[in-house]
């Protein structure tokens, strides 16, 4: 599109990006969490696809790389879940007995396994969303 | 306090006349202006009610929607203008 949408895209993309990172890794303190904050990340692959179009989007994106995050998402949620399994599927063992993320309730690093389980659904959210808008849009062949 | 909710119902009647544009606006161009009117008033009032309710948590989501309201208009505006053909 345009040089005004692409310039406000260059400062936008960073902004959305980093806020959400922080819905992601708050999931456990404030609204939102791993699917909120990997499709407001999401947007921000959305926003690179529409300002800068399809051939800019081609040279930044590789369909393997995505595919294999989303896999590496999903593997480290069952993973992690896996921790317990002594006692039972999904106990929270990092906060019974962990030797991390088992703080003060309310701090970032408290709550046990529910970060890790942010991050992994957030990030197995983005790479799918994105690859879901990438394949759509290499199919449609949009034009700059 | 109750001065958040007024004002949340005044922006909510503004809200309401940017849905009548929706509805009667005879061009696409017309009803895209309404969604957009419709987007920022609705920003405005989930900031108002975070106040009225006094919730820092609310902002989050209002900052969210401000950020993916811009988005959904751009590939609206994108579409019309031909580029996704």
């Amino acid at each position: 599109m345009g040089l005004i949408v692409r310039t406000i895209a260059r400062t936008t993309i960073p902004l959305i990006g980093i806020f959400g990172a922080y819905i992601v890794s708050h999931g456990h303190l404030t609204p939102g969490g791993g699917f909120q904050g990997g499709a407001t990340i999401a947007g921000a692959g959305i926003l690179f696809l529409i300002a800068f179009g399809l051939g800019e989007m081609k040279k930044h994106y590789s369909k393997s790389l995505y595919s294999a995050l989303e896999g590496i998402g999903g593997l480290a949620f069952l993973g992690v879940a896996m921790l317990g399994i002594g006692t039972a599927f999904f106990y929270n063992t990092l906060w019974h007995s962990g030797p991390v993320l088992n703080g003060k309730p309310g701090t970032l690093l408290s709550a046990g396994f529910l970060p890790i389980m942010n991050l992994a659904v957030g990030l197995k959210v983005f790479t799918g969303l994105v690859s879901a808008l990438a394949a759509i849009a290499l199919w449609r062949r949009w034009k700059e | 306090m109750m001065a958040f909710f007024y004002a949340t119902v005044l922006v909510g009647i503004a809200g309401l006349i940017s849905v009548l544009r929706l509805i009667l606006g005879p061009t696409v161009p017309d009803r895209v202006v309404g969604v957009d009117t419709l987007n920022t008033l609705v920003v405005a009032g989930m900031v108002l009610l975070g106040a009225a309710y006094d919730r820092t948590i609310y902002i989050d989501i209002a900052i969210v929607y401000a950020l993916l309201s811009y988005i959904g208009t751009l590939v609206i505006a994108k579409y019309l203008q031909g580029g996704l053909a």
